[in-house]
């Protein structure tokens, strides 16, 4: 048995220490609901992200190309297979259980995995500029993330995704190099993307959000949002290509560049299960995950067969 | 660098084309494997086939034994040829399922053969091919591994031994194309490229075969066209594997 807390207060002030609690911690039950709720999601949208790219896997132009392609899909996987370990060892859920919540609608993915791929184009930008700001989101976990495990394995997948985000950047140049019809699907990826992307950062972080004070997140929403713009509106213009916000402004003598007014109705209806592709998305998962149950089932009867066999 | 020519490109060309599609295959079943560690599993296995893939046509443009690598273009201009004629590949590796139990039986099928073929192979005059059959044969070690292990816990289930069986019994009649006698494989022979005609490696598979699924289905069902009749699959494939490639052919992605 690990260590506990006399009260909230005394947890509160060993997080404010910079304390890292443990998985055989006896944690206050708000913060283990708060940190496996914050990476279920996490591991769900990983394993969503997946399904988002599969799509296009097959399709791509080239041998090598598809090679790569496919290693960070599966970097995608993997995450989620990471994840829901971390979480499952918080004993809420199985990993089992989270799945089957996850394919029945009944848990929360990322707004931007509620959206379809629908051109070679959206691959590019789903690599670039979602991928950009969920390593933005999550080096900001990484940075103070007061619950180890999960703080450990951050590491290892923003090492991974710095190579993804590297890889789309790679990719989007080529295409920003590219031929009339490269740049206009792009252009047109961007305007599907654009939004969704910066949406992923989520609203302004409320004044008692416990995922700061108990150093989870160490960046406020809005601040990560801001840095992204920062960082990709200048990068895309530089290429030629057209940010989709008419109130975007750039104040030239400071160089800052500041996104204009987000609606936030798209992302509260993907919070909903009600996103452009969300109910395709979940029904194609669930449908796979029915169609192999005979493995599993298979797996989880095999010990009794082997205590059945013969000597 | 010295492309193959004649009958030594055929034969390096099929095992090539086999390579990539059994690998393209692959790819379709990241994310809806029965569960994560197959996603994963399938995927590493479908890059090293892949990779298999990229080094062979490597060889077959002349780059395998030279210092000047074989640039992408150049060897997605091969992989991705749009003239099915030009195709060599089993029509085993043409097939897209989405049935989990065809996948795995394939998958296991095809590894088995696989083994047999890189034997063969293992000490060509052709270094290149050589030393590829080197490194895939470290790496195919684990493919029939997972594969083996899969099968040892799911045979004995009755349901999924009953499903596994019945993909088999599609498969065989399919898998067994695999060693059909690709046009030039005398000439290959003759120059020391591979020890002998695959098929001499096939009483062996069938062997496997019998022991691993405890079967008797018949297995002497061959074709006799020698790898150049595509399947109804291809088509659908390689409009599949081609689609982003022919939205613009003047594009580099």
């Amino acid at each position: 048995m690990g260590r506990s807390w006399s009260s909230m207060d005394d947890f509160e002030s060993f997080l404010d220490d910079g304390g890292i609690v443990e998985v055989d911690d006896e944690m206050p039950d708000a913060y283990r609901n708060a940190v496996f709720a914050f990476i279920e999601m996490h591991a769900n949208s990983e394993l969503m992200g997946g399904l988002t790219e599969r799509d296009w896997i097959p399709r791509t132009p080239g041998l090598r190309h598809k090679m790569a392609v496919l290693a960070k899909t599966q970097d995608e996987i993997g995450h989620g297979h990471l994840l829901y370990m971390v979480a499952a060892d918080m004993g809420l859920k199985t990993r089992r259980e989270m799945l089957e919540d996850l394919f029945a609608g009944q848990s929360k993915f990322h707004n931007v995995f509620h959206y379809r791929a629908a051109t070679w184009g959206d691959q590019v930008a789903i690599s670039f500029l979602v991928d950009a700001a969920a390593l933005a989101s999550q080096q900001a976990v990484f940075k103070n993330c007061s619950y180890g495990p999960y703080r450990r394995i951050l590491k290892r997948i923003i090492s991974e995704e710095g190579f993804h985000m590297r890889m789309g950047e790679e990719r989007m140049m080529l295409i920003a190099e590219g031929t009339d019809f490269q740049r206009a699907m792009f252009q047109q990826s961007l305007d599907n993307w654009w939004w969704p992307a910066l949406q992923l950062f989520g609203p302004d972080s409320k004044p008692d959000d416990v995922l700061l004070r108990w150093h989870i997140k160490s960046e406020r929403n809005e601040v990560l949002r801001a840095r992204w713009v920062q960082k990709f509106a200048p990068l895309l213009i530089s290429y030629g290509f057209t940010i989709p916000d008419p109130g975007l402004v750039h104040d030239a003598e400071a160089d800052t560049w500041t996104a204009g007014p987000i609606d936030w109705e798209p992302l509260k209806r993907t919070l909903a299960m009600g996103g452009p592709d969300s109910a395709r998305r979940i029904g194609e998962a669930a449908a796979n995950w029915a169609d192999t149950h005979w493995v599993r089932e298979a797996m989880d009867t095999a010990p009794e067969r082997s205590a059945g066999a013969p000597a | 660098m010295t492309a193959l020519t004649g009958g030594v490109r055929e034969f390096v060309l099929a095992f090539a084309d086999d390579e990539h599609l059994m690998g393209q295959q692959h790819t379709e079943w990241i994310g809806i494997a029965p569960f994560l560690e197959e996603d994963l599993a399938f995927s590493s296995i479908g890059q090293d086939e892949l990779g298999h893939a990229a080094a062979l046509y490597a060889i077959v443009l002349g780059g395998g034994d030279s210092d000047e690598p074989v640039d992408d273009r150049q060897l997605d201009a091969l992989a991705f040829d749009p003239d099915p004629l030009r195709w060599r590949s089993a029509n085993l590796t043409e097939i897209r399922t989405d049935d989990w139990a065809h996948a795995l039986v394939r998958h296991w099928l095809y590894d088995t053969a696989e083994q047999l073929r890189w034997e063969l192979v293992a000490d060509s005059s052709l270094p290149a091919l050589a030393g590829a059959a080197a490194r895939a044969e470290r790496e195919e070690w684990f493919h029939r591994r997972h594969a083996d292990g899969l099968l040892d816990v799911l045979l004995p289930a009755p349901d999924a031994g009953e499903r596994l069986r019945a993909a088999l019994a599609d498969l065989l009649p399919v898998a067994v194309g695999l060693f059909d006698p690709v046009a030039g494989e005398v000439e290959a022979v003759a120059a020391g490229v591979t020890a002998a005609p695959f098929d001499t490696r096939m009483p062996e598979w069938i062997d496997r075969v019998r022991s691993r699924f405890d079967t008797d289905l018949p297995l002497s069902t061959r074709s006799p066209a020698g790898r150049t009749t595509r399947s109804d699959a291809f088509g659908p494939l390689l409009s599949r594997m081609r689609e982003v490639l022919d939205l613009d052919p003047a594009a580099t992605w």
